[in-house]
């Protein structure tokens, strides 16, 4: 039984650049971190592959420097790790990824849970996750805020919908996408430092992964960013006037014209 | 008097007359001035009117020494512009910043590498320039409280952890502009202004000559915020930090920047023991190289109040804990260049972790911004638990304060001194809880008192511990000045013939003996506020 927990580096400023030409986002190692909700997703993992037994693998498909998230899951109790780098994956869009990453899961032999954060903090699209179960033929759970029992058929989750919480039992192999403070994020301790450098970090190409080059990268990414535009940020200001009443049925008009 | 610049103080403005130290003074007027033409117009003026005046900076003191008693508190809130950027002979970044801001201001805008440099003169603007393509820098002392002001950290010569390697604010003062009692101003630079021996000879802007008799006595060799400074030899800018405010009003100061390493990481390990903690920091405080920049100690009581306020109050669900109670906890912070050397360091306090018995897998290592954020809020949370423990007593008893120690010792006095504590403690039944910065042998303790009576067999111990820390040649405080809170103590360090120095000095720098009255020493008898 294997749990796979799939991390993002992330631009560790809200300084975000943009590429000229490109319209991506510049990714260099400096000030790069852990998607924040990839911690949990990573904490969840090593958490249940304790209580367990099962074997727990970290995922991510980055720059070479990733390197080191990925030495960092290592360190707070993920077993092993791979990390996917190549020129061929480059400019690739969340459907890309979803296959870069699937990949990897088949070639792995497959995974009985997939751990994602909720959402990456640059994108913000919340796409890779359910994109990677629908290549894998997984079944996904999104949001999810508690992982309540886990055998080796199914998990329980709880998830929130939004307007409530919602409980549901999955078939496994399963995506979860976890949602932020969904669990405790325990620090590694010096022990688990030293487990960590010693444990084994893989580096697969695209050749290792046998992947269809039509797939990944940019080839593989129907997305394309035509424009970027910074939403201009108005400031108004109405005086408002009359009797309190008066006054607050201004303001209510005024936030049903913002709202609406 | 300039009516527009000092004005009556009203009601509304209660909370000029208190600092953290949570005392209530009392004033008849207050001043905001906005430009050091202003500061120099109401000096003036309330020297020729006889009037004492309080400075204040951000109010976040806790020796009380920005709480006005009588006349004009004046506030420097709004002397808070960063001016310009020089760089020093050895060719560091130089700011040059008002007195009344933020630190915690200051910090962003440092790495933002962003400042409002339109007004700044065109060097300035050029040096300026260098520093924004240039690598990333940092103002080093970090005080707990960050909401403090510039000029209240140079009164108090403030330090906070990591001080332990880079020591306290007196180390990166470059220069100061003072504005005297009387409205003259002096402009001192580090190197230029020497006193020759124990005589500094002083020339002010307007052509006024200063004589100045140093003290004679020794400075502790310890961790000290308590004095006068004074060494043979020595620059002017040292006399004027760490003087409480009782010599001239700091107008402008140019602080140093360092370069910020890249790699910061703090590492935090959890002990059965106190003594286990005590023989840890001295173990790794005596093979440290330069990557170790802070030690910070947490003892039992600590921990078990931090447990606590986690258990029962909102604001610190959220706070890290270990799983189960320990009786210590040290915080060591690394920084560096290279992840290896940080490893190695890492590695190296496990080792020391198992030779005093305790385990490295009772630790947290935080390597992330993220995690190092947790340990902060950790050490914050302490004397935030401390606050609210007081003030939940003192809905029992109001005229209950904290009494909260900052004596330092010498390095081969530290278990002494902890021991000394903690069996004086528990001897007494008072409840209290120990933190702060054990690197440089100097902790908090903070003493917990739910009555009157536990608040005098408090006293009656502090006044005990500082006989004895005097003794062993160690400073009554050691950050947070004497202000008007520990001026027994200081006269107990120093005793008569060093307040007679230090009133000497005094009186040459402000013959009315009108600014921060009560500070440091009582003022000669029969000169109240005409
Ligand atoms: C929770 C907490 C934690 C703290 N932790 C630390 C710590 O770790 N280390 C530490 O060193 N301190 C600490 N402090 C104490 C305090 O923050 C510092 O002493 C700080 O330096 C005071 O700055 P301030 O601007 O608030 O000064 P104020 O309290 O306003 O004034 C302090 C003194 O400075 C004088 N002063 C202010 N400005 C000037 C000026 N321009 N010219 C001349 N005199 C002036 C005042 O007259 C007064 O004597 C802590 C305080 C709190 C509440």
């Amino acid at each position: 039984m294997r749990i796979v927990v799939c991390v993002k580096q992330v631009p560790g400023t809200n300084q975000v650049y943009l590429d000229p030409e490109t319209r991506s986002i510049i990714r260099e190692a400096r000030h790069a971190v852990l998607n924040p909700y990839d911690a949990f997703a990573v904490a969840w993992a090593a958490a249940l592959g304790k209580q367990h037994g099962w074997e727990t693998l970290a995922l991510s498909m980055g720059i070479p420097a990733v390197d080191s998230l990925l030495r960092d899951a290592l360190c707070r109790g993920i077993d092993r790790a791979v990390l996917l780098t190549d020129r061929l994956f480059a400019g690739a869009d969340t459907w890309a990824t979803a296959n870069t990453l699937a990949a990897a899961v088949r070639k792995l032999g497959g995974a009985s849970l997939i751990l994602c954060g909720k959402m990456a903090i640059d994108g913000d699209t919340a796409q890779t996750g359910p994109e990677l179960a629908e290549c894998l033929g997984y079944a996904v759970v999104t949001d999810v805020t508690e992982i309540q029992a886990l055998s080796g058929e199914q998990v329980q989750v709880c998830r929130n919908t939004g307007d409530g919480m919602q409980q549901l039992q999955v078939q496994l192999p399963a995506v979860l996408t976890v949602a932020k403070d969904s669990c405790e994020t325990p620090m590694p301790s010096i022990a688990g430092l030293a487990r960590g450098a010693g444990r084994p970090l893989a580096c697969w190409s695209a050749a290792d992964l046998g992947a269809d080059p039509g797939l990944i990268g940019k080839n593989g990414s129907p997305t394309r960013v035509v424009r970027t535009e910074t939403p201009p940020l108005g400031k108004q200001s109405r005086p408002l006037a009359g009797t309190v009443e008066q006054q607050a049925a201004a303001l209510e008009k005024i936030i049903r014209e913002i709202v609406s | 008097m300039p009516q527009n610049l000092i004005r009556a103080l009203t009601p509304d403005q209660a909370d000029y007359l208190r600092d953290e130290s949570r005392l209530n003074g009392q004033a008849e007027w207050i001043a905001f001035p906005e430009t050091e033409q202003q500061l120099r117009e109401i000096l003036s003026s309330c020297h020729q009117a006889g009037r004492p005046v309080t400075v204040q900076g951000a109010r976040t003191g806790i020796a009380a020494a920005a709480v006005p008693m009588g006349g004009v508190v004046l506030s420097l809130t709004r002397l808070n512009r960063v001016r310009g950027m020089k760089r020093n002979a050895a060719g560091h970044y130089v700011l040059c910043a008002e007195p009344g801001v933020i630190l915690s201001r200051l910090r962003k805008q440092i790495e933002d590498k962003h400042f409002a440099v339109s007004d700044w003169d065109e060097p300035a603007r050029q040096v300026f320039e260098q520093f924004r393509r240039d690598r990333a820098f940092f103002f080093t002392p970090d005080p707990t409280e960050a909401t403090a002001s510039l000029g209240g950290m140079v009164a108090c010569n403030a330090s906070g952890a990591r001080s332990f390697r880079y020591g306290p604010v007196r180390r990166h003062i470059q220069g100061l502009r003072v504005v005297l009692a009387d409205g003259q101003t002096l402009d001192l630079e580090r190197g230029r202004e020497k006193a020759d021996g124990r005589t500094l000879t002083l020339r002010t802007e307007q052509g006024g000559q200063l004589r100045i008799d140093l003290p004679t006595y020794t400075m502790p060799q310890v961790k000290s915020a308590a004095g006068y400074y004074a060494a043979d030899g020595m620059d002017a800018v040292d006399l004027f930090i760490g003087s409480d405010g009782t010599l001239g009003v700091v107008s402008q100061i140019d602080l140093v920047l360092q370069p910020l390493p890249d790699l910061l990481w703090g590492v935090t390990c959890f002990f059965g023991e106190e003594e286990q903690a005590w023989q840890f920091t001295e173990q790794v405080r005596a093979d440290s190289g330069t990557e170790l920049v802070a030690l910070e100690y947490f003892d039992s009581q600590a921990l078990a109040l931090l447990a606590r306020y986690k258990a029962s109050h909102p604001a610190f669900t959220r706070l890290g804990l270990p799983q189960r109670p320990f009786g210590a906890a040290i915080t060591c912070e690394f920084q560096g260049e290279r992840e290896a050397q940080l490893w190695d360091a890492t590695e190296h306090l496990g080792r020391r972790m198992e030779q005093v018995g305790a385990s490295p897998e009772d630790s947290w290592v935080a390597r992330t911004a993220f995690d190092r954020d947790r340990l902060l809020f950790f050490r914050h949370a302490a004397p935030e638990c401390v606050n609210l423990e007081i003030d939940r007593n003192r809905q029992q008893e109001p005229s209950l304060t904290k009494l909260g120690t900052d004596m330092s010792v010498p390095d081969d006095k530290l278990q002494a001194v902890m021991r000394l504590y903690r069996e004086d403690l528990k001897a007494s039944g008072l409840p209290y809880a120990i933190w702060g910065h054990i690197g440089a042998n100097h902790v908090h303790v903070n003493l917990l008192p739910r009555n009157t009576g536990e608040y005098e067999t408090g006293k009656g111990l502090y006044r005990a511990w500082a006989n004895q820390i005097i003794a062993w040649g160690g400073s009554v405080s050691a950050e947070h000045g004497i202000g008007k809170l520990k001026t027994d103590y200081l006269a107990l360090m120093f005793g008569e013939p060093g307040l007679a120095d230090m009133r000497r000095v005094k009186k040459t720098c402000d013959p009315r003996f009108l600014l921060g009255r009560g500070n440091l020493f009582a003022p000669p008898e029969g000169r109240g506020s005409e």
